[in-house]
């Protein structure tokens, strides 16, 4: 469960994440309040990323049906 | 000689019966396809002939039966039950099964079905879709016993971690591989996705089933390997799959049309992985930049503002010092005017107060004359006064009141 519920945030966070840099790239005049917010939401989520990179297990599971 | 007299139909019968003694299922007879053709849509009929001895068998079956695509001049195999079809008299073979003979026919089979698959649109580039970028679940399809199986772990492990792979154990070459391949391919479209959902309704525990990609992989191989990637069943398997299918057989040369149905393409196991999943140093790399994207303009933002704040304070520091002289020299000017201007003030002044002092009253009545008044008005012509009233006589030193007591010529100005 866990692992399916970090997967799901790794596709989200990183959807997020790049959204906020589109953001940042999106402004003629940047308004600097709301780009500290997204900032530090941005390094946030990179955070969790990277935390999430470090995980090195794949799990195999068979299935036990049989394919005849 | 008994003679016993049948009817054609029980003559026939006769025949069909003695034909079943044949052991048909261990006959199998080789020869080359002629005049083939299908008839509705349904029924096949071709001959079958010996290039040498002029023999030629007929041969019927249906399309169903008809697992590969066979035209004329192409050497099979088949199997059936030899039968008269009583209504037109005709021998001919009830084909069972048909196979084709040598690298060549297969070639040619080969080529057959990829044009009919391909006019049918199941290698439309149109409809491949796009993989999951991060995928969760992966339903692997493949034996467990080929390399291609570690393979593909390997690479997977190497590149990301966190997922689960849901591996499907078939044959991948082999009678039951085309069977096998087939129901592995549906097991992750329905029974799969119904476990999904039915996980999902009872509890938010791990779902079972249900992967976001489809990888079906197995090594290299000459074409009699591979028939089960190229096997007519197989491509409309992949082609129904509601889940992205990732296809990767043998190596860089090898082609199937299972690759060409796949919604992506991948030349070896290991590729498939590679294509499965991103790399951890990628996506690192991409975290970086984006956070240094990020960053940088942010930074570029501030110094931009730190810019203007800068020049405003400037600005306004320079305006105020311009102010400030022209203050100065305003005050410069006033002075300098003044000076100039105060001395003939002065001036005019005191030549006024000489005017002023010589035309004082007090010296005329200094020198002996006299102001009268009434009232406080001066009296310039004595017709104005009246007998008995009363006049106020104003001296050098002192005053008087009188009363008139005459008016001398009326009318006229009385000389001192």
């Amino acid at each position: 469960m866990t692992a399916k519920k970090k997967t799901t945030n790794f596709t989200e966070s990183f959807q997020e994440l790049e959204e906020i840099t589109r953001w940042f790239d999106s402004q003629e005049q940047l308004d600097l309040d709301a780009g500290l917010k997204k900032f530090e939401r941005g390094l946030e989520l990179a955070s969790e990323l990277k935390k999430k990179l470090a995980e090195v297990e794949n799990k195999v599971e068979e299935i036990k049906s049989k394919f005849a | 000689m008994p003679t016993q007299a049948l009817s054609v139909a029980e003559y026939l019968k006769l025949v069909n019966d003695t034909l079943r003694l044949i052991p048909s299922d261990q006959v199998v007879i080789e020869g080359e396809v002629s005049d083939f053709r299908v008839a509705q849509g349904k029924w096949v009929s071709f001959d079958l002939k010996d290039e040498q001895a002029q023999a030629v068998l007929k041969c019927f079956m249906t399309t169903w039966q008809l697992k590969v695509a066979i035209e004329d001049g192409m050497r099979v195999q088949v199997k059936g039950h030899p039968n008269v079809y009583e209504r037109f008299g005709t021998f001919k073979l009830n084909v069972e099964a048909l196979e084709p003979v040598g690298e060549g026919a297969l070639r040619r089979a080969y080529e057959l079905l990829k044009r009919k698959l391909e006019t049918e649109g199941l290698f439309d580039v149109s409809r491949k879709r796009e993989l999951p970028r991060f995928p969760e679940r992966i339903g692997l399809i493949t034996s467990r016993d080929a390399a291609a199986y570690g393979d593909f772990l390997r690479i997977l492990n190497n590149r990301w971690g966190g997922v689960k792979i849901l591996h499907a154990h078939v044959h991948v070459q082999g009678r039951e591989a085309v069977g096998e391949i087939v129901a592995a391919l549906e097991y992750f479209n329905h029974d799969a996705a119904k476990a999904a959902k039915n996980n999902q309704n009872n509890n938010s525990n791990a779902l079972q089933g249900g992967a976001d990609v489809l990888v079906l992989t197995r090594g290299g191989g000459g074409l009699e390997d591979l028939h089960a990637f190229n096997d007519e069943q197989v491509a409309r398997a992949i082609y129904a799959s509601k889940i992205p299918v990732v296809v990767a057989v043998g190596h860089e040369r090898d082609e199937s049309l299972a690759d060409f149905v796949a919604d992506v393409r991948a030349s070896t196991p290991s590729n498939a992985a590679e294509r499965v999943v991103p790399s951890r140093s990628d996506i690192s790399y991409e975290l970086e930049t984006l956070t240094g994207h990020m960053e940088s303009r942010l930074s570029h933002t501030i110094q931009d503002r730190a810019f203007v704040l800068e020049r405003a304070t400037n600005l306004i520091g320079f305006i105020l010092e311009r102010q400030k002289e022209r203050l100065s020299r305003a005050k410069e000017g006033l002075l300098l005017l003044v000076n100039s201007w105060l001395p003939r003030l002065r001036e005019g002044l005191e030549s006024s107060t000489r005017v002023l002092r010589q035309v004082d009253p007090k010296r005329v009545l200094a020198r002996g004359y006299s102001l009268v008044t009434v009232g406080g008005h001066v009296v310039r012509d004595a017709s104005t006064l009246e007998v008995g009233g009363e006049i106020t006589v104003q001296f050098a030193a002192g005053c008087a009141d009188a009363r008139v007591s005459r008016v001398n010529n009326k009318g006229q100005q009385k000389l001192v």
